[in-house]
């Protein structure tokens, strides 16, 4: 499979008081069509991925929303919900909407506008993409659950904290260098071991910010793309979803792996590559323990030593493989339904080239990205490929 | 499961069951939400049984940012209680300080108020606690 990418944009990622979620929505999808060049009136579907607005902004209907605001009227949009892999799916639906025929062009949008309302509220709202009716009568939260995991995962395989530490010193090397990024700055483990506690054993810079960002691409027929040879020639080449568990409880070490690790496969398969082609990957990081499952998921190392990379600099930009240097979820923020997008549009950019300095792997040419969310219940993962002649 | 005193004042104590899901294809027992579907074997059919309130902590964490509800109670200690029966139960232990907690501990079921809930009625549920009674084998 081809799927052109013929544009792509995406606002800063931050804490944006001043924007409302429908500026945010009209910044990243008009920048899109602009590098695109196309037109409003040349989209004939979008596909908004929005988690939470009817809690965080007391709005409904974001789909109908951006349509109107974009002036992508009157074709067809609709919200899609996926928990944290709402992005993903997102785009995995225009994807499938290309493949099928139906359409030429269409926008692929996430969005989200969480600083609206206090961490406390924000939270509960993100707790929801949980069974908050049931398991979380015990007082969980999502970086409680996930703790529970790195906990799992620093007994089975006999690591410290410190060991899991380095994770969240690559994303923060390469987040101080991303422009568009919500947290600037470097850490050593040191500071990393010293930040303030949010669900032990997970710590502050082992856990991602809440962040107002929109992202958003254009995609389109694979020959449209090939009959304008003055574009970058970057395609989405497999694009596969999976689902595990709903439950922190039912969630071993087992399951988190094969969330992501049975789409990779098939991805792989699809795609016609293996593990060892790929230049760079966006692995989702909302807590630094997402990042070494992901990189077993993929298979760019055995389960257990998925952390390893960030330590020994294989996971680094000049490394075997170059895993999350856009900064990952950990400084870019996770913007709930944005984040599958703007984990494409950075592996897009990287394809084209056009990352930013210090964080452009040279010569990129295939990337990948994988998602999850609920924590355990939604796997995504999309392999791009820059495609000449 | 979880009741607000309004309901435990109506429905009287029997409500309020410490027990797990058993499926009755595979005989592997879920935790007590999961009564429409066994996600062991994917069996759909599923009947109650009653827990002996005793176990090990076999897992947990510190929650310094609670939800809403939880609000005050911070930090508290979450764990996955592998119960006697075989079942994990997450939920809160008390008792003990976040510090001192260790996995492995034996923890025994306790009736305590859980939560506010958003019209600022009081919740029961299930906590743990250390269980210094040695395990009756």
């Amino acid at each position: 499979m081809r799927v052109g990418v013929l544009g792509i944009g995406k606002t800063p990622h931050k804490i944006q008081h001043e924007k409302s979620l429908r500026d945010l929505v009209v910044e990243s999808g008009r920048a899109a069509m602009a590098d695109a060049g196309v037109e409003p009136s040349d989209i004939q579907a979008l596909y908004v991925g929005n988690v939470g607005s009817v809690g965080f902004n007391y709005e409904n209907s974001t789909g109908l929303m951006s349509a109107h605001h974009l002036g992508v009227v009157p074709a067809g949009a609709v919200r899609v919900e996926a928990a944290c892999g709402t992005g993903a799916w997102a785009l995995h639906l225009g994807c499938v909407a290309i493949l099928s025929g139906l359409y030429d062009t269409v926008m692929v949008l996430g969005a989200e506008k969480m600083n609206d309302l206090a961490t406390v509220e924000a939270t509960s709202i993100i707790a929801q993409a949980a069974d908050s009716k049931e398991e979380y009568f015990s007082g969980l939260t999502f970086p409680s659950g996930v703790a529970l995991t790195a906990r799992k995962y620093m007994q089975t395989y006999g690591l410290t904290e410190e060991d899991l530490a380095h994770t969240s010193v690559k994303n923060h090397h390469y987040g101080a260098r991303n422009p568009y990024a919500h947290l600037r700055f470097e850490c050593t483990v040191e500071e990393v071991m010293r930040s303030a506690k949010v669900a032990d054993p997970l710590k502050l810079y082992e856990v991602c910010p809440m962040t107002d960002a929109s992202s958003a691409l254009v995609l389109c027929r694979e020959e449209i793309l090939r009959d304008q040879a003055d574009k970058p020639q970057v395609y989405v080449t497999a694009t596969q979803m999976a689902t595990g568990t709903w439950y922190a409880a039912t969630d071993t070490l087992g399951d988190a792996y094969e969330l992501l690790a049975r789409p990779a496969q098939r991805a792989y398969d699809m795609a016609g590559i293996t593990a060892d082609d790929i230049d760079v990957a966006e692995i989702y990081n909302s807590f630094a323990i997402q990042e070494p499952l992901g990189i077993e998921s993929l298979g760019f190392a055995p389960q257990g030593e998925g952390w390893k990379g960030a330590a020994d600099g294989s996971t680094w930009i000049d490394g075997k493989v170059g895993v999350n240097l856009s900064g990952g979820l950990l400084c870019k923020g996770h913007p709930l339904g944005a984040t599958g997008s703007t984990q494409a549009v950075d592996i897009v950019e990287q394809l084209r080239g056009t990352a930013p300095k210090d964080m452009q792997r040279p010569g990129a040419s295939i990337g990948i990205s994988a998602c999850r969310g609920g924590p355990g219940a939604v796997g995504a993962v999309h392999v791009y490929q820059r495609l000449e002649g | 499961m979880t009741v607000s005193a309004i309901e435990f004042s109506r429905l009287g104590p029997p409500k309020l069951r410490l027990y797990a899901m058993r499926c009755t294809s595979c005989e592997v027992l879920s935790p007590w939400w999961e009564y429409h579907h066994c996600y062991a074997c994917g069996g759909s059919e599923m009947v109650e049984q009653e827990l002996a309130g005793t176990g090990e902590l076999t897992n947990y964490t510190v929650v310094y940012y609670p939800p809403r509800d939880f609000l005050g109670q911070e930090p508290y200690v979450v764990g996955h209680i592998t119960m006697d029966e075989g079942v994990l139960m997450p939920a809160p232990v008390v008792g003990v300080a976040p510090e001192d907690i260790q996995v492995g501990t034996r923890v025994k079921a306790t009736l305590r108020r859980m939560k506010l809930g958003h019209e600022g009625d009081i919740y029961y549920s299930q906590k743990f606690v250390v269980d210094s009674e040695p395990a009756t084998t």
